[in-house]
């Protein structure tokens, strides 16, 4: 019984499954893949539908940078929408840093994330950035 | 009348681009809540708050995803969102409030109080929040703390957690705004 416990302890402690703000989604699979313009059009037109088909899901988006901030110790990159003022906020995950040297302004790139909604721009978290191969 | 015409469009133009040097936006504005008891201490960050600065009108309006915060354990995620909150049905807290005696123009830090109605769980109430102003050539920043009483909001927690989650929730934020354009 003991045991039991301990293994229980020991799994719930060390599994990185349960801790929420590491999880690393590198190796799961998007349910959706779609480019960031159609993202934040369908937040702009309706809210509670795109919540619906998008809000809690990991998306696979593809978009072009539009800037590459590092406020709050934080990664996130903003991708462009169709609109000038809004598109695509995405808070990247730590372990993903040694890509970002190789980013810069208006390239393409996709990344995987957590869709949390829509404010003036969607957000997603815990992204992964997809760097495209030479073609 | 024709040569006044275009000195019309120039002044409303110009008026129009005032208008905007007003406004400030904080895309990545920070607000982190803590609750600590005996039992254990819960800490969740939000890092995507968005908040809209007016320094003419003197107004402040903040919006957020219950969603985005993050939490050090999935389960409390989990409590937080689907049992407390209830994102679904309320996905954004809100706030909107005017900054009283605000001097737009000083250098110097000042300390004001934010006087607003905050939403949260569909419930609105109004409060006060002190915050120190910054204005870094424009560039202003807006922190400070306050609490909020879990009771107030409606949100019911289970007697069997009632002694894991705090009755008052301390509350930081930290905005850093720069000019909106739009």
């Amino acid at each position: 019984m003991l045991f039991l416990l301990i293994l229980i302890g020991v799994v719930y402690f060390s599994n990185p499954f349960l801790n929420s703000s590491n999880k690393n989604l590198e190796n799961e699979l998007a349910e959706l893949s779609l480019n960031a313009g159609e993202l934040v059009n369908s937040y702009s037109n309706n809210e509670d539908k795109s919540n619906y088909l998008y809000t809690g899901k990991i998306l696979e988006v593809t978009g072009t940078i539009k800037e590459i901030t590092f406020l709050n110790d934080r990664i996130t990159i903003i991708l462009n929408s169709n609109f000038e003022t809004f598109g695509v906020i995405c808070d990247i995950n730590p372990n993903q840093k040694r890509k970002i040297d190789q980013l810069k302004e208006h390239q393409k790139i996709k990344v995987k994330g957590i869709c949390k909604g829509f404010l003036k721009d969607v957000i997603l978290l815990n992204c992964t950035i997809d760097l495209p191969t030479n073609e | 009348m024709n040569k006044l015409l275009p000195l019309f469009f120039l002044a409303i133009s110009f008026a129009d681009f005032n208008e905007k040097q007003n406004q400030f936006i904080a895309r990545q504005g920070q607000i982190s809540f803590f609750s600590y008891t005996n039992v254990e201490n819960i800490e969740a960050k939000n890092n995507q708050v968005l908040s809209i600065l007016d320094i003419e009108k003197q107004e402040i309006a903040i919006s957020m995803l219950m969603r985005a915060f993050v939490f050090k354990k999935d389960l409390m995620y989990e409590h937080f969102n689907e049992s407390y909150i209830e994102s679904d049905i309320y996905p954004k807290a809100n706030f909107e409030g005017k900054i009283i005696d605000f001097d737009v123009n000083t250098k110097e830090p000042q300390t004001k109080i934010i006087r607003g109605k905050i939403t949260i769980h569909g419930i609105t109430k109004e409060i006060d929040i002190k915050t120190t102003i910054k204005n870094n050539n424009g560039n202003y920043n807006l922190t400070g703390e306050f609490n909020l009483i879990v009771n107030d909001f409606e949100i019911k927690i289970p007697p069997i957690l009632s002694s894991n989650i705090a009755k008052t929730i301390a509350i930081q934020f930290n905005f850093k705004y720069e000019p909106y354009e739009e």
